[in-house]
């Protein structure tokens, strides 16, 4: 599958191996430009009967169904359903804070992991992967192609992006809404340091573009502890100011404030209906992804 | 709040140590980068209310802890006496115990008086603020005893009731004298007392000496006045004026005279059973009165004929002060008053020999003999009372009067009296260091303007009356010079009779003489017969081998051949002239406690060979009047000085050690500092999504 054999330090062959059983399924119909395993918004050729509709006349004859004609004395043609390709469009943040990992995994080399293994599995299938790496704004942009080469463009993609700069997902993200063709899969890999209700926008936005969003949050476990015990001096890594602080002073108000962010970002995912996964990167990421697929699988989408 | 060791509060600045090490520990911060760099901004938005007062409430807790710990370790006392032991531990400490009769006076229902409770609060004080070196000066004996430890005060003779009264001015020369001796650092002087005026003895011109030799010190010598002002109202004393043996046709009388004086609202009607008791003869006399004073005079009781000489008791029912509700007596048969007469003025001689043979009653038997200068060696001293003098001076100086002026001093030094009267001629020498001036003619028959009604020759009679003193005409008079105690004053202020006291007994002078040019005092005789008479039963009372005699009394050393002394510095050269021949004093009635070395202060009736003395409290204890003060602020002026009044029912000591509560504090203050420490579990976890 993989043509150039060359080893990725993201890539775990054991884990893809274990992964492959698990289909990736769209969770609503995709617009492919081939057939796939995935349901189509379209009429097409499966074997899935989907409906009679009356003759019109342009129709093909080959489609009418002469059994109906003979009970009903009236001409219905007999409609399939169509099965389709997805596009995968990964969304990878390359900001700064990226870069911050406390458990020896950075949350971008987690994030690496996640976005190889989900780009290796959709290119196994027969879906297209692209990917969009976003800092400040996109640093790289490689657009959904459905061969194995393009994988390794992919993973070259991966293998290069560093952690740097602010966050400018948001905009990103509409920009993404806009110029991705409609119903794509799309898997955001990121910390989401940003306000939940301009997060809450963007989804609503790309839903309405109708794709299918899946969001990887990513936190560290430091991130989410706030264990320290001696006074720090936090550097922003995403070149803001620096800030000093007593930790055992500030614990409790930094755990609520953090507890509050989760809340409403619970709150948005939830109404927006995302497909959302907070991940501490002190998970397994096999784990992760195996519960990703297997909820995916359950929640299947009807056409 | 005192300190026991309060350079221990140097350490005070160490409430400082949780802020430093905060700043430390701020300094010791490292340095993160970190992503989620908003939870910090939000918390840091936040407010803070509650967690900023949980920081600062820890910080205060923290350092009440070490200002708590740091206050315990200075060993904090408790009192309201400020001052009191601020600064060091004293090297020498001196304590200086009133144990006069008024000392105790007790309060209704308690077991304790003033002297002990005195001496338990200063014990507990003492103890709480300890020192190097004890020593006691007790009001009794007036040395400095030193002893090995506080506790051991309650447990001394110095320490218990006395009857004398106390001379505070004798007891600070006396601590004054230790001081120097010994030379001893930093002193404490504590003086327990109640403040009586006779003890204090304020007007006293040995407060100024005693002022600058303690501010001479180079040491520092502190004051702490423990003072006991309260009277007791109501309170009864009674004294017995005279106890004498009379002779009757059916056998024999003693004639007592007591008084009973209270405290205290005299308005009401008092009933004061008082029991007489001779030896082991009981009786009760119901005493009804009213007002501060009444006198029970000449109180007959039948004697057996042969009962010559003999004592007792006069006892009134317990009150608030046990020490004055007896006095013993003593009496015996009255001693021949024979009077020596020295007179250059013939006249003169016949009025003094007029005036001191007529006896006040048939009973007392009087004789005069006028002896010539040159008969004087040959004088039987031993038995005579009174001294009448007139003429020029007997000078020690003088080769020729050497040996009559010795005789004359140790006759008044044993008790004798002895009145002089000026010479008509001028410069006569001195005497006990009084001297004549010149004769001067009293145009204006100047008359007396002021003279003592209280005390001594011109005292005034038993009725009150006073005697008619300002009635003597002066027609010639010299003016009195040298050191004396005035008795009557002419109206410029000029002294007309001065008082010399030695020894047991004294020396009167008089600016005129009875000569009718001089004066009137022969012509107008009720006054000159009247002192006259009361100097001679004076010296006849020294010559009876039955004495009153005033506790802790003190005769002076065989006199020395110093001529400027005055009263103040007399006093000052008194010294126990009885303590070691109370080694033959036996004891018949008083106190069972009271040792032989004490039989000086305490009262009683003793044996002395042939002679009975009875020993009483000194007629001045039963006088209530306090120190104001103000008066006594004055007389501790520019030294360091406090007071503190306090009560009998005062349990406990003046200061009180409270590193206890200290500590609880502290211990209360590290449990709140832990609850506000502990981190809050609910808090610290991130809620499930």
């Amino acid at each position: 599958m993989l043509p150039d054999r060359r080893s990725r330090s993201f890539l775990d062959s054991g884990v893809l191996a274990r992964l492959g059983s698990l289909p990736l399924f769209a969770r609503r119909p995709m617009q492919g430009n081939v057939s796939g395993r995935h349901p189509s918004p379209h009429r097409g050729a499966s074997v899935e009967f989907a409906e009679y509709r009356k003759y019109v006349p342009g129709d093909d004859l080959r489609r009418l169904d002469w059994r109906a004609y003979g009970r009903t004395d009236r001409f219905y043609v007999k409609e399939f359903e169509a099965d389709t390709n997805l596009r995968c469009c990964l969304v990878l943040d390359t900001s700064g804070s990226m870069d911050f990992g406390s458990s020896g995994v950075s949350k971008l080399e987690y994030a690496r992991r996640l976005a190889g293994a989900l780009s290796y599995l959709a290119i196994e299938q027969g879906d297209a992967v692209g990917l969009t790496c976003v800092a400040e704004g996109i640093v790289r942009s490689i657009p959904p192609r459905r061969n194995p080469v393009h994988l390794m463009h992919v993973f070259d993609a991966l293998e290069s992006a560093r952690g740097s700069g602010p966050t400018q997902l948001s905009a990103v993200l509409h920009e993404l809404a806009e110029t991705i063709r409609q119903r794509a899969l799309i898997v955001i890999l990121s910390d989401l340091f940003l306000p939940p209700e301009e997060l809450r926008d963007c989804f609503e936005h790309l839903r309405f573009r109708k794709h299918d969003l899946a969001v990887f949050h990513l936190l560290d476990p430091l991130e989410v502890e706030f264990r320290f015990s001696r006074p720090m001096r936090f550097l922003d890594m995403e070149g803001g100011p620096a800030i000093f602080a007593e930790p055992s002073e500030i614990a409790d108000r930094y755990h609520r404030a953090l507890a509050e962010y989760l809340e409403a970002m619970k709150k948005a995912v939830q109404e927006k209906a995302v497909d959302y996964h907070r991940v501490r990167t002190d998970e397994d990421h096999e784990q992760v992804l195996t519960r990703f697929l297997v909820g995916r699988t359950r929640a299947r989408g009807v056409r | 709040m005192m300190f026991l060791q309060p350079w221990m509060l140097l350490a005070l600045p160490l409430v400082a140590l949780p802020v430093i090490i905060h700043l430390i520990n701020q300094r010791r911060y490292q340095t993160m980068p970190w992503a989620a760099m908003m939870f910090l901004l939000a918390a840091a938005r936040m407010a803070r209310g509650y967690a900023r007062i949980r920081q600062w409430l820890i910080l205060a807790f923290r350092t009440a802890v070490i200002a708590a710990l740091v206050v315990a370790v200075s060993r904090p006392l408790a009192s309201g006496w400020l001052g009191l032991a601020g600064g060091q531990r004293p090297d020498t400490t001196l304590i200086l115990l009133d144990r006069s009769p008024s000392m105790q006076q007790r309060e209704f229902g308690s077991e304790r008086s003033k002297l002990t409770a005195a001496t338990d609060q200063l014990v507990q004080t003492l103890t709480t603020l300890g020192s190097n070196r004890w020593a006691v000066v007790d009001s009794a004996r007036q040395e400095p005893l030193a002893i090995e430890s506080i506790a051991s005060l309650g447990d001394l003779t110095a320490a218990t009731e006395a009857g004398n009264s106390a001379d505070l001015p004798a007891m600070l020369e006396s601590a004054r004298d230790f001081i120097r001796d010994n030379r001893s650092g930093r002193t404490d002087i504590w003086i327990a007392s109640d403040l009586r005026a006779n003890d204090w003895k304020p007007d006293s011109s040995r407060w100024q000496t005693l002022r600058d030799d303690f501010q001479s010190f180079p040491q520092s010598v502190r004051f702490h006045l423990l003072a006991f002002p309260q009277t007791a109202s109501g309170n009864v004393a009674i004294q017995v004026t005279e106890a004498r043996r009379v002779e009757t046709a059916e056998g024999a009388e003693l004639w007592l005279s007591l008084v009973l004086t209270r405290d205290g609202a005299a308005d009401s009607r008092l009933t004061s059973p008082v029991a007489i008791e001779i030896e082991s003869a009981r009786s009760v006399v119901q005493v009804e009165w009213v007002g501060p004073k009444t006198e029970l005079k000449d109180h007959r009781i039948p004697l057996p004929r042969d009962h010559r000489r003999g004592w007792g008791v006069v006892s009134i029912p317990a009150d608030a002060n046990l020490a004055d509700n007896r006095y013993y007596f003593v009496f015996g048969e009255p001693t021949p008053r024979h009077t020596v007469i020295v007179a250059e003025h013939a006249g003169v001689a016949d009025l003094l020999q007029v005036a001191a043979t007529v006896a006040p009653d048939a009973q007392t038997q009087a004789t005069a003999e006028v002896v010539s200068l040159a008969q004087l060696p040959a004088v039987e001293w031993e038995s005579v009372s009174l001294l009448l003098w007139q003429g020029r001076l007997p000078s020690v100086e003088s080769p020729s009067q050497a040996e009559a002026a010795e005789q004359i001093e140790r006759f008044i030094e044993r008790g004798g009296q002895a009145i002089f009267f000026p010479s008509p001629e001028a410069a006569m020498g001195s005497f006990l260091g009084v001297s004549w001036g010149e004769w001067t003619d009293e145009a204006g028959e100047e008359k007396v303007a002021t003279w003592r009604g209280d005390q001594d020759l011109l005292v005034n009679t038993a009725s009150g009356a006073a005697l008619p003193v300002g009635q003597i005409e002066l027609r010639q008079r010299m003016s009195l010079e040298g050191e004396f105690t005035p008795l009557a004053t002419l109206g410029g202020g000029e002294p007309l009779v001065g008082r010399v006291v030695s020894g047991t007994g004294a020396a009167y002078f008089f600016g005129t003489t009875p000569a009718g040019e001089h004066s009137s005092l022969a012509a107008d005789g009720v006054v000159f017969y009247v002192m006259v008479q009361r100097a001679l039963a004076a010296g006849a009372a020294a010559l009876g081998n039955t004495h009153q005699w005033d506790a802790g009394r003190t005769i002076r050393r065989p006199v020395e051949p110093s001529r400027d002394r005055g009263e103040d510095t007399a006093e000052s050269e008194w010294v126990e002239g009885q303590a070691a021949s109370t080694d033959t004093w036996r004891k018949l009635a008083g106190e069972s406690s009271a040792l032989s070395s004490e039989y000086l202060y305490q009262p009683g009736v003793y044996a002395d060979g042939e002679r009975l003395l009875a020993v009483n409290r000194p007629a001045e204890e039963d006088e209530p009047s306090t120190v104001a003060p103000e008066r006594l602020a004055e007389l501790f002026r520019d030294l360091d000085f406090t007071r503190v009044d306090t009560e009998i029912g005062r349990g406990g000591g003046l200061v009180q050690e409270v590193w206890r509560p200290v500590v609880m504090a502290m211990i209360v203050a590290m449990m709140f500092e832990a609850g506000l420490s502990m981190p809050r579990r609910g808090r610290d976890g991130v809620p499930a999504p």
